[in-house]
Formats: C-alpha cells, sequence, structure tokens
C-alpha cells in the first residue's frame, strides 16, 4: 500500500514538473513573441487573400516552437511584415501605427491568449518540418514551420474591430 | 405645459449642436495601362504631328484584343472590391462616355434645341479619375523559363505625383501559362500597393487634400495680375487668400507672371466650416467669391476632378 502511494506521488510529481516545463516555455515563447524574437519568410505567393510563409521560433522543446509558430505567423503579420527572397516580394505589416500593439494593448491580448488568432491560420504539411528547418542553436531548438495565414480575414476583422482603418474609412 | 415646452426646447437644442458628421469626397480610382505597354504591344495610334511621329494609346483596341490586360484589371477590380474600394473600370467608362456622345448628338428639345457643348467640353470627354493605377508588365525568357515583371503605379492625376507603387520580378517558371504567372504578380503586389494607399489617404485626412489652382487672365481683362486693389497687387490678394484658406497654410506658387499663377502642393481642408465636404471646385469658388464681392473682379471657374482648378480673371 505504501509502496503504491509512494509510486503515485512519483508519477503526479513527474508529470507536475513536466506540465511546469511545458508551460514555462509557453511563457516564454509568449514572451519572444513579444520581444520580436522569431523571423518570417515567404516561401510562395499564397492564394488569393493569403499568404504563404515560414516561421523560424525558438524553444527548448520543438513542440513548443512548433505551437507559437502560429501565434508568431498572425503577430509578424499584423506588426512586423516581412522581407521578400527569391522572386517572391516581401509584405508590409497590416498595420503601419509603430505603437499599435501598445495603443490596443487589452485588444490583443484577448486576441492571442484567447486564441482567437488560430481562426486565421493553418500549418502546411501537417506540421512536419523539414530537417534543415530544425536547428540546435546553443541550448534551444530554432524551428522552421511553413504556415497560411488567411490574410484578408484577418485584415477584415481587425477592420470590424476598429483596430484597422479599412481602405474606404472617411470616405 | 411650461414644463414641457422647455423639455423640447432644451431636446431641439440638443440635436442642433451635435456636428453633422460628413464623409470626405471618394477619390475615384481606375486601371489603365500604361504608354509603354501600349507602344510595346501596338496598341496605339500613329499621329503625324508636324513631321514628328506620335504614338497616343489606342485602349479600346488593347481591352477589345488583349485577354491578358483583361483579366489583370479584373483580377485587380475584384480585389480592391474586395478591400471595400471599388474601382472604375475603364472599358464601362469609355462606352460610357461613347454612348453619352451619341446620345447628346440626337438630343433635341421641343422647339429644335441641341445640347451645348463648348470645344473645352469636347476636349476634356476622355475617361478620367482621381487616381490611375498605372499598370505596365513584361514577360521575360531565359532559356525556357519564363518569369513576369510587374509595375503598378498610383498616379494623382492632379498633382502628378506617385502616390503608391508595387514593382518586382517574379519567380521564373518552367510550366506556368502567362495568365497563372500574371494572376501571382497581382496577388503578391497589391497588397504593398494598398498599404502604400492607404498611407496617401492618411496623409490627406492629416493634412487635407492635395490640388493644384491656376489663376489666368482673359485679353478682356482690363488689368492684369499686377494691378493695384487698395494698395495691394492682385496677385498678392490671391496669394494672402490662397495662404488662409488651405490647411496649415500649406502651398507653394510655383509660377507667377502678370498674367499667371501656378499654385501647386495646394492643401485644402476636408470639410468647410459647416463640416461638409469640400472639393476644388469649392473651394475655389469661395476665391471667386471673394474677389467679385470685394473687388469687383469676375472670374470664370473651371474644374478637373476633384483635385484641379483654373480661375480665368475678366469675366464668365
Amino acid at each position: 500500500m505504501k509502496h503504491t502511494i509512494q509510486i503515485q506521488s512519483l508519477v503526479l510529481a513527474f508529470i507536475f514538473g513536466i506540465t511546469m516545463s511545458i508551460s514555462a516555455q509557453n511563457r516564454k515563447a509568449d514572451k519572444d513573441t513579444r520581444n520580436w524574437i522569431y523571423e518570417i519568410e515567404p516561401v510562395g505567393v499564397g492564394s488569393q487573400g493569403t499568404y504563404l510563409i515560414k516561421v523560424w521560433s525558438y524553444s527548448k522543446k520543438p513542440i513548443v516552437a512548433l505551437e507559437q509558430a502560429k501565434k508568431n505567423a498572425v503577430h509578424g503579420i499584423i506588426f512586423k511584415g516581412f522581407l521578400g527572397v527569391n522572386g517572391i516580394p516581401g509584405q508590409r505589416p497590416l498595420t503601419n501605427n509603430p505603437n499599435l500593439e501598445i495603443e490596443q494593448a487589452e485588444f490583443f491580448k484577448n486576441f492571442f491568449d484567447g486564441g482567437k488568432y488560430m481562426k486565421f491560420v493553418n500549418i502546411s504539411n501537417d506540421g512536419a518540418v523539414a530537417a534543415e528547418d530544425r536547428l540546435k542553436v546553443g541550448k534551444e531548438y530554432k524551428i522552421g514551420v511553413v504556415v497560411s495565414v488567411n490574410v484578408a480575414g484577418l485584415r477584415k476583422d481587425l477592420e470590424d474591430g476598429g483596430i484597422l482603418k479599412g481602405l474606404s474609412s472617411g470616405f | 405645459m411650461k414644463k414641457l415646452r422647455v423639455i423640447v426646447v432644451t431636446f431641439i437644442a440638443l440635436i442642433m449642436s451635435v456636428p453633422v458628421f460628413s464623409q470626405a469626397k471618394k477619390p475615384t480610382i481606375m486601371v489603365v495601362p500604361s504608354d509603354n505597354w501600349c507602344v510595346k504591344n501596338n496598341f496605339v495610334t500613329v499621329y503625324d504631328n508636324m513631321g514628328s511621329t506620335l504614338k497616343i494609346p489606342d485602349y479600346r483596341k488593347a481591352l477589345q484584343e488583349s485577354t491578358e490586360l483583361l483579366n489583370v484589371i479584373s483580377k485587380i477590380n475584384e480585389m480592391m472590391t474586395e478591400r471595400g474600394f471599388p474601382l472604375k473600370n475603364l472599358e464601362s467608362a469609355m462606352k460610357s462616355m461613347q454612348n453619352q456622345s451619341a446620345e447628346d448628338a440626337m438630343l433635341s428639345s421641343k422647339s429644335g434645341a441641341d445640347i451645348n457643348e463648348t470645344p473645352i467640353d469636347k476636349l476634356k470627354k476622355v475617361a478620367k479619375a482621381d487616381i490611375i493605377m498605372q499598370l505596365t508588365w513584361s514577360v521575360n525568357q531565359n532559356g525556357p523559363r519564363r518569369s513576369i515583371t510587374f509595375n503598378l503605379q498610383g498616379l494623382d492625376a492632379y498633382t502628378d505625383k506617385q502616390i503608391a507603387g508595387a514593382s518586382g520580378t517574379g519567380q521564373p517558371s518552367f510550366s506556368a501559362e502567362l495568365p497563372v504567372l500574371l494572376e501571382e504578380a497581382v496577388l503578391a503586389h497589391i497588397d504593398n500597393f494598398n498599404a502604400q494607399l492607404q498611407k496617401h489617404f492618411d496623409d490627406l485626412f492629416a493634412n487635407g487634400r492635395e490640388v493644384s489652382l491656376r489663376i489666368t487672365t482673359f485679353s478682356s481683362f482690363s488689368g492684369d495680375l499686377e494691378s493695384e486693389f487698395g494698395g495691394k497687387e492682385l496677385s498678392e490678394i490671391i496669394e494672402n487668400w490662397v495662404s488662409d484658406n488651405t490647411v496649415k497654410n500649406r502651398f507653394s506658387l510655383s509660377d507667377a507672371t502678370e498674367t499667371t499663377m501656378l499654385f501647386e502642393q495646394v492643401r485644402i481642408p476636408l470639410y468647410d466650416a459647416n463640416n461638409r465636404p469640400v472639393d476644388t471646385r469649392g473651394w475655389a469658388r469661395d476665391l471667386q467669391k471673394m474677389l467679385a464681392e470685394r473687388y469687383r473682379i469676375t472670374a470664370k471657374l473651371m474644374t478637373r476632378g476633384l483635385g484641379q482648378a483654373q480661375l480665368v480673371i475678366g469675366e464668365k
């Protein structure tokens, strides 16, 4: 009996440890997103209203980097934009207000932490990461994930929410 | 009863004190193939202008014969409509002008009178928009590989400034057909173009609409722009009025002689004192009225779209 309780306690402690570790990694990943620690490059010209991009995210756990890639993709398209490569042009961020993130902090906290951003992003190839897109940098992994972002839908949502101005607003 | 009257009066006063929020006059945008593209693809009409050959773009021929052009214009129109900014269609504008001319030629009143049309009216009968999206593309062939160099310029029809642009060469392809490459080019560049267009509109709302004003005189005018009225030269009176009626006094007087003044980069407010939207005609009409009321000077006002006005002093 005593032996069983010891095993159960150990298993619980193990699960708790893993959960805490992943949770800490998620918090770190969110902090990285806020601190712009991710890179975006275009992969191809997406279908109408979408961007096909590769997002490089950093984490000690590849699974966290994989999940964070979606958040980074949406974050990058709204605030950062990306440069072009090999005949695929870069794109400017959806906002041209450099302080939008701070001015609308409450909205974006709910948008990213509440998971609404997930509506506008899809991972390509079922999240399969090519060998050359999984790099070990120091103690961390740098993972490149190809995602497709529904920019038209994202822009419309932000315009409807009064966060971005539409092209014809004011006229 | 007295109390009720007070409430009603207060309510009416409240309603009247709320400003009426109107919307600024929306610029029209139209996609037009560039002269360069028309010449390269032989969609031109050639004139002999006193010995020198002039090539004028033939848009009708281009639209009738180039399916690629039609597809690109259609794709851009479609994507701009999705962004809530439908464009004026070049082909429809030309057809509508043609129909209007035919109707005007046939129209007469019951007494047999025709429609009045001055030579200036005839000259101005062209498909026009406030902003032109000028389109150019060329196909690059490198062995079996093809790519598209695409250029989209947003030109303000009145200030001649490029207010937006997107250009670049796409990825070469062995197999993709030309329409597919062109569609890709539009998809790749339209958002960057719109981002710059948005910046232009933001600037317009912050600093006023940029227009130009030309002052000229009729030969029948007894004086000129250096004639003095109340101790001031007419040109000075006009310049002071422009300065007082521009946003942050922003304008530049690029040409000034005794017969002509050219004001450029004139920033006019989007709304007047009554919060009604203003265009160049409405703005320049105030100058015309001021000259008539204070100095008994008659002037003829002519405009081009939302952004160009000409005031000819002397008579109407």
